[in-house]
């Protein structure tokens, strides 16, 4: 049994020797892998255990020393949310840093900066545009009861993402390959540079993702108050800013596990419904004002 | 009753509820999963009615960024078997089941809770450099989420219309705690991004974080752009990262060659 990680005081792997190159068939089988992403979906880490699964054949051939296949899986098991077909080109990136033994920090600052943006891309383009396409053609063939709705709709819904996947895996390896060698020689300055690519990422993380409101207004004659409009003129995501510090602050200077901080946003929650403070369609258990009719 | 077709039922539930967020992604969508029900119960023809009647109204409901729609698979189970068992009309058994969609939802967000728990397993693989404790966790949380929604699918089988009523009740007198979980559920993601700033947040790093805050929320609220907020913030923070790296090659090659500070002749 290896030793237990700690993974915030390593900054590199112990052998540094490039691996040989990953093969097309183990790139293929982490493509197939890929499809498991969202398995042990979780809110403290969303996806994280599928991304680590689905990188597994591809890190066990890279990291034969086994103290940093340690190192690699703890740090792969980071938060991690991206769009689910189009993972396949954060793995292949990712892949050839680690088939280079680039610096953990590198690792994940490029990890982060890719999922990122991926998910936009992905829903614009899946879920926004092609499948509505293909669910309006097919979806009239099905209400007249022809099998060949389903069966159309599947093959090219199922057809295109992997073709996406294959695709993706294929060219983000080679991408991060032929780019690796400059970067390395740098690797110092690169780390810096792609830090501040996933703390700007993260940021915008927040404000992008952060839905959390407050459906409280104060009673004012004809005009009642809406206190989330209030928050909105100081600053926009406000709650879900000081949500995240909240957490920051939990993790960072108490030492809270994620599991611990879980259960204290479970309980905000709660206790925040039964007295009516978040936005939704309920009715508080104490209700100290009056929600204006719609 | 027929035991047969609760088993099958469970069956192809327990798949489609694992299918709706791995596999495929697409074998869970009502216009595939309703005429496979209907197979089930013995009515391929309203399956096909119901699904591509069903999947025209989840167009523009989609699980994107992490939110959660109604619950398709539940919903689409409970539609046909209201459609085919219970003999409603298409319109009002889809209608019936969306109460059911609402419900699968809060199971979900449930699950999805409840499942963070098992990272601490995860994590202990991880330490351990052992690829089966990974691969466990994921068929743990797989079968747990596909057995609760088989289970939840013989529910509606037996009793229904009686389960429809008593989720009715429900959120008509403790609608807080559904409103609670939801909230709670929205929450969740900001425990991620506090570990992911613990690890990659030095004190020099700061301003960028709030920078990557504040260019989200302007580009946001500009109705036209606000679809494409993070494709284009990753574009400023490309640019921004190529700066700070240029900037810092220089110095380092200057230093290099001895023509660094003074010796420029500044």
């Amino acid at each position: 049994m290896a030793s237990k990680v700690n993974i915030d005081q390593i900054s590199h792997y112990n052998d540094l020797t490039p691996a040989a190159p990953l093969s097309k068939a183990t790139l293929n089988k982490m493509t197939w892998r890929s499809l498991q992403l969202q398995s042990a979906f979780n809110y403290e880490r969303m996806q994280a255990a599928g991304w680590l699964w689905g990188i597994l054949p591809g890190l066990e051939k890279i990291h034969t020393n086994k103290d940093d296949l340690a190192i690699s899986m703890t740090h792969n098991l980071e938060f991690f949310n991206t769009h689910p077909f189009l993972v396949t080109f954060v793995m292949g990136i990712v892949l050839s840093l680690e088939q280079q033994k680039a610096d953990i920090a590198t690792i994940r600052s490029v990890r982060v900066a890719a999922m990122g943006p991926l998910g936009g891309i992905g829903d614009a383009l899946f879920w926004f545009t092609f499948i509505p396409i293909v669910a309006g053609i097919t979806a009239n063939m099905a209400m007249d009861e022809n099998l060949m709705g389903p069966v159309l709709y599947f093959v090219l819904a199922f057809g295109l993402q992997m073709v996406i996947r294959f695709f993706l895996m294929n060219w983000s390896y080679k991408l991060g390959s032929s780019a690796i060698g400059a970067l390395t020689k740098n690797a110092k300055e690169f780390t810096r540079a792609a830090s501040i690519l996933g703390v700007f990422v993260v940021g915008a993380l927040v404000a992008n993702f952060g839905g959390t409101t407050t459906r409280i207004v104060f009673a004012n004659g004809d005009s009642p108050i809406s206190l989330q409009a209030q928050l909105d003129q100081i600053m926009p995501k406000m709650i879900p800013f000081a949500l995240t510090m909240l957490c920051y602050y939990l993790i960072k200077k108490k030492n809270f596990t994620a599991v611990k901080v879980i259960v204290v946003l479970l309980v905000i929650g709660i206790v925040g419904a039964i007295f009516g403070i978040w936005a939704g369609d309920y009715t508080p258990l104490v209700e100290w004002y009056t929600l204006p009719k719609a | 009753m027929d035991v047969i077709q609760i088993v099958l039922l469970a069956l192809v539930t327990f798949i489609f509820a694992i299918d709706q967020f791995s596999l495929t992604e697409i074998l869970y969508r009502p216009m595939v999963a309703c005429p496979i029900i209907g197979l089930v119960l013995g009515d391929l023809n309203t399956g096909l009615v119901v699904g591509g009647t069903y999947e025209l109204m989840m167009v523009g409901n989609m699980p994107v960024g992490g939110a959660q729609p109604p619950n398709a698979v539940l919903g689409g189970v409970v539609a046909m078997v209201f459609a085919v068992k219970s003999g409603m009309t298409i319109d009002a058994a889809l209608g019936a089941s969306i109460i059911f969609a609402v419900f699968g939802q809060y199971v979900v967000t449930t699950v999805f809770a409840f499942m963070s728990g098992l990272m601490s397993k995860a994590d202990k693989a991880a330490a351990e450099a052992n690829p089966a404790g990974i691969t466990q966790v994921t068929v743990i949380s797989m079968a747990l989420m596909g057995g609760l929604f088989a289970l939840l699918a013989v529910v509606a089988y037996v009793g229904g219309e009686a389960a429809r009523d008593a989720l009715n009740t429900i959120n008509d007198n403790a609608s807080w705690i559904m409103g609670g979980l939801a909230a709670a559920g929205g929450m969740m993601r900001f425990v991620g991004f506090a570990i992911l700033m613990k690890i990659m947040l030095s004190n020099d790093l700061w301003g960028f974080f709030l920078a990557g805050f504040a260019m989200a929320n302007i580009v946001q609220n500009i109705e036209a752009l606000a679809p494409a907020t993070l494709l284009l913030l990753a574009f400023i923070g490309v640019a921004i990262a190529m700066f700070d790296f240029g900037i810092n090659m220089n110095i380092k090659n200057r230093v290099g060659s001895g023509q660094g500070g003074a010796s420029d002749g500044i």
